[in-house]
């Protein structure tokens, strides 16, 4: 059985971000980079159901992005996926979500790959449609938000988390594509002799052109930090009128009294 | 008369054939127990304990003879040195009483024993004899009426007590025997050389000679099978730490208080890292645990054992033993336990202290290794965070790297990358990089510099974690990566002396970058601020104040500089009210060994108990000079209950507000 697992490289995001030159994005200056959270789950997931498979099984770890998304591809490999997939894409920021999914779609194509994880968004972009997208064009069943996952049988059990932290379960029939989200696992941390291991792992690089074929849909047009606003509001004068006044705006500001 | 002894005497000369033989058949059951021994300790890995022959050779005769480490503690050391020596006062009069008779007197016809000499030999035997008995007596008071805390007494204690004190008993009375057959009535004056045989002497007289000699070789067959069971006992009993914790002081490591093994990360033929049983650690720790004499002081002064934590290293040394005996293939972290071994501080007080050379904090740390490396274990999900973050952002908070240096912006400070000339390189650390405590010190310290026409260079959001946290965690990768990183960029500024104010990022860049190729001079800011003041540099206006002072275990056990950071806070006009427990002796404020990132969930907090020390001395100011130190004690105030009169502050703080000029 062949896996997929997808996964980015983001900034920290305790950075300072400051926009680039176009305005459109943030600057790279300064940022100190890991492995998107929610991806993290993702491959902690699919790293498990390949120790549950065993022998027959085989995880790729995709990642689109410039030189540095190697490191995060290594991690990858070293939390326990067999190989990688490095799509060399210098401009992978400026792309859209459609941009990308098709991309990883253009791969995954012909591959056979039965299940494919993913994140349920990106830290940075946040947009939350890679995934989905990907397996509209690949034709996959598709669950979202996952918190709960297993395998038996070939089929998929998958617990979601719906609002007001809700559960739904949903059983998918393979090809299905999963993303991920906080709660479905710990992710582990890499020991010493497989990071040594991913050292020797195949990573193979597919140039971004042999994969784009979409223009961009989507354009993102700003970025900047939000406009400053007052941060405080000082309350002042008797007791009873404040407390008044304070709970009303605690009602209307919060939901702490609903 | 002649002044002089007839050895063998009432016994005979034929005695000396059976007796030499008896003799070697005992100490060839002394040999042969513990070369059945040998292969126990061989399970373990090898290391290298033989080389500097002769300073090793120094060092085990200076502390066989002086007994130093054992006196450190007073009760239980003081009356073990003395019977020690008045043993071996005995013991080299039976040799020399061996040499006379068997080979002065037979080969060179000399005889030695007598005359003045005689007269000293036969007091001071006299007197060695007294005085084993006498601390006899007194270590019997202390391991059977008035016990001690965690010493624990087996059934060979009594047995070891009493022959001990049956060897003595027998000597002095074949000693009273002889002399009331002998010296009483022929030589009486010279019986005034054997003031303690007289007295034995006195339960003779009365008794007709033929009796007297009857029952003087009786004893005296009674002696020697006594002796002989003695040292037959020696190596499977506890007697047997007379020869293992004598050799342990040859076998104790020669290398920097601290030091640990550097992984060779490029060697592609580790499979596995730390130690998971007995066979991944060495042939010394298994030693170890033969060598421990069960005194129990390490882990008295253990700051997880007294603060009920399930850490006992004086337990961990002996798990050790066992399982190397009994099951070497179990495991090892499963039978010392995991909070046991995530409970280390790694301060040193237990190894310190320790008599018999014991080695307890890298055996936890190859634990932890183990833990980390090939399980990829934490002490806590908190501890996992900060590791992460050290690893992507290179501190433990978490926050931009690129905001390191901001705590400096506009003080007296050259960033390295902008390459001006400086005096000193200040490896400023997390904590004073990101805490907004400790920046208070980096910034005063910054002060104290300027005062003292230092320039100070700092690298700013270059600098990364030293990595001593983690690597204390375990995670010897992290640490190589940080270590790595922060050394070629030193290097490559050309720096010529690093000063730090963490003892933690102090002891990583003197000792252990060492293995990883940086060689610039490292100073903790106590000794460099002494130094300032000592060439008068820095020039201090003194004002009168009391205050207490805590030893960073880091700075004070592991560096032995616990006088630097006191003569400072003299220049500072300080008088110093000593804790109980200082110095050498210093009580961790439960930081150290990684526990700095992990929350303290077993047993009472380590830092309140020192802070209940601090707060005991009478003094209202407590003086540290760590920052994680002044962490834990800003939070074991508050929680303690010593907020309004306790106080905390750096050293740097201490000295930054009496500046001159």
């Amino acid at each position: 059985m062949k896996l997929l697992v997808c996964i980015k490289q983001v900034p920290d995001m305790e950075s300072r971000f400051k926009p680039d030159s176009r305005g459109t994005w943030y600057h790279e200056e300064d940022l100190a980079w890991r492995m998107n959270e929610y991806d993290e789950y993702a491959v902690e997931e699919a790293v498990r159901l390949r120790e549950q498979l065993g022998e027959g099984a085989e995880l790729t770890v995709l990642s689109i992005g410039p030189e540095r998304v190697g490191e995060a591809i290594r991690k990858a490999l070293a939390m326990g996926c067999d190989r990688g997939v490095h799509v060399l894409d210098a401009d992978a920021a400026q792309r859209d979500p459609w941009q990308v999914a098709a991309m990883i779609a253009a791969h995954a194509r012909e591959k056979g790959y039965e299940l494919i994880f993913t994140g349920m968004q990106s830290q940075d972009r946040g947009s939350a449609q890679v995934g989905v997208t990907v397996a509209e064009e690949l034709g996959f069943a598709c669950a979202t938000t996952l918190v709960g996952f297993s395998y038996a049988d070939g089929a998929v059990t998958a617990q979601r988390e719906l609002e007001g932290g809700t559960k739904g379960v949903a059983r998918l029939g393979l090809p299905a594509l999963v993303t991920c989200q906080l709660g479905l696992n710990v992710p582990r941390y890499p020991t010493l002799p497989n990071i040594m291991k991913a050292k020797k792992k195949e990573v193979q690089a597919v140039a971004a052109a042999e994969l784009l074929e979409e223009e961009a849909r989507a354009a993102t047009t700003s970025f900047h930090a939000p406009a400053k606003k007052g941060g405080a509001v000082v309350l002042e004068g008797e007791v009873a009128p404040l407390v008044d006044q304070l709970l009303g705006i605690l009602r209307e500001k919060t939901a702490l009294l609903r | 008369m002649e002044t002089t002894r007839e050895i063998y005497w009432n016994i005979g000369h034929g005695v000396v054939l059976p007796m030499y033989v008896l003799s070697m058949a005992a100490l060839g059951v002394l040999v042969w127990g513990f070369w059945k021994r040998l292969p126990i300790y061989r399970q373990g890995k090898p290391l290298n304990r033989f080389d500097r022959y002769d300073e090793r050779v120094r060092r085990m005769i200076g502390e066989i003879l002086g007994q130093e480490k054992v006196a450190r503690v007073r009760a239980g050391g003081l009356p073990h040195n003395l019977f020690f020596w008045g043993f071996l006062i005995l013991f080299a009069g039976t040799l020399l009483v061996m040499a006379q008779a068997d080979f002065f007197t037979p080969v060179l016809g000399l005889n030695l024993l007598s005359g003045s000499f005689y007269r000293i030999f036969s007091l001071v035997l006299d007197l060695g004899g007294a005085l084993a008995l006498l601390m006899l007596g007194a270590l019997f008071f202390r391991r059977f009426v008035k016990q001690p805390a965690g010493l624990e007494t087996a059934n060979e204690d009594y047995v070891i007590h009493q022959l001990l004190f049956a060897i003595l008993l027998t000597g002095f009375l074949i000693e009273g025997a002889r002399m009331a057959a002998t010296e009483l009535p022929h030589n009486p004056a010279l019986a005034v050389y054997s003031p303690i045989g007289y007295l034995f002497a006195r339960l003779f007289t009365g008794f007709e000679e033929a009796s007297i000699l009857i029952a003087h070789k009786g004893l005296w067959w009674l002696h020697l099978a006594l002796v002989l069971g003695f040292i037959c006992a020696i190596p499977s009993s506890k007697l047997r730490h007379i020869v293992t914790t004598s050799l342990n002081a040859f076998f104790a490591p020669l290398e920097p208080k601290g030091a640990l093994a550097t992984i060779n990360l490029e060697d592609e033929s580790l499979e596995s890292f730390g130690a998971s049983s007995i066979r991944d650690l060495t042939w010394k720790d298994i030693f170890d645990a033969d060598a421990c004499t069960g005194c129990a002081r390490c882990q008295e002064r253990c700051p997880a054992h007294s603060t009920d934590k399930p850490l006992s290293p004086m337990k961990l040394i002996r798990q050790v033993g066992e399982l190397a005996q009994r099951s070497p293939d179990a495991g090892l972290i499963e039978t010392v336990g995991v909070d046991a071994i995530w409970s280390c501080t790694t301060c040193r007080a237990c190894q310190d202290i320790c008599p018999a050379n014991n080695e307890h904090v890298n055996k936890i740390l190859e634990l932890r290794r183990n833990l980390t490396l090939m399980e990829g274990a934490f002490p806590g999900e908190e501890v996992r965070g900060a590791v992460n973050n050290v690893e992507v952002n290179g501190n433990p908070f978490g926050l931009a790297f690129a905001a390191r240096g901001e705590w400096a912006e506009g003080l007296p400070v050259t960033l390295m990358e902008e390459g001006a000339e400086v005096d000193i390189l200040y490896f400023v650390g997390c904590y004073a990089s990101y805490d907004r405590r400790n920046r208070e010190v980096a910034r005063r310290f910054l002060r104290i510099c300027a005062a003292a026409g230092v320039r100070v260079g700092i690298l700013g959001k270059q600098e990364k974690c030293c990595g001593e946290p983690v690597r204390k965690l375990g995670n010897e990768y992290l640490y190589q990566m940080q270590a790595a990183e922060n050394i070629e960029l030193i290097k490559g500024y050309g720096v010529k002396r690093i000063v730090t104010t963490c003892p933690h990022c102090f002891n990583a860049l003197a000792r252990d970058y060492r293995d990883l190729g940086l060689e610039v001079p490292v100073q903790h800011y106590a000794s460099y601020l002494q130094e300032l003041i000592a060439a008068e540099r820095l020039r201090l206006k003194p004002e009168p104040f009391v205050a207490t002072y805590h030893d960073s275990c880091y700075l004070g056990r592991y560096m032995d500089l616990t006088e630097a950071p006191r003569s400072v806070i003299a220049a500072a006009g300080g008088r110093i009210q000593e804790m109980e427990r200082s110095g050498a002796d210093g009580f961790c404020c439960g930081a150290g060994g990684g526990r700095i990132l992990a929350e303290e969930k077993l047993g009472g907090k380590i830092s309140e108990k020192r802070v209940a020390m601090a707060r005991d001395t009478g003094a209202s100011l407590l003086i540290s000079n760590c920052p994680f130190c002044l962490t834990m004690f800003e939070d074991g105030i508050k929680t303690g209950g010593h907020e309004g009169t306790l106080r905390v502050r750096d050293l740097a703080e201490i000295v930054a507000e009496r500046l001159q000029g």
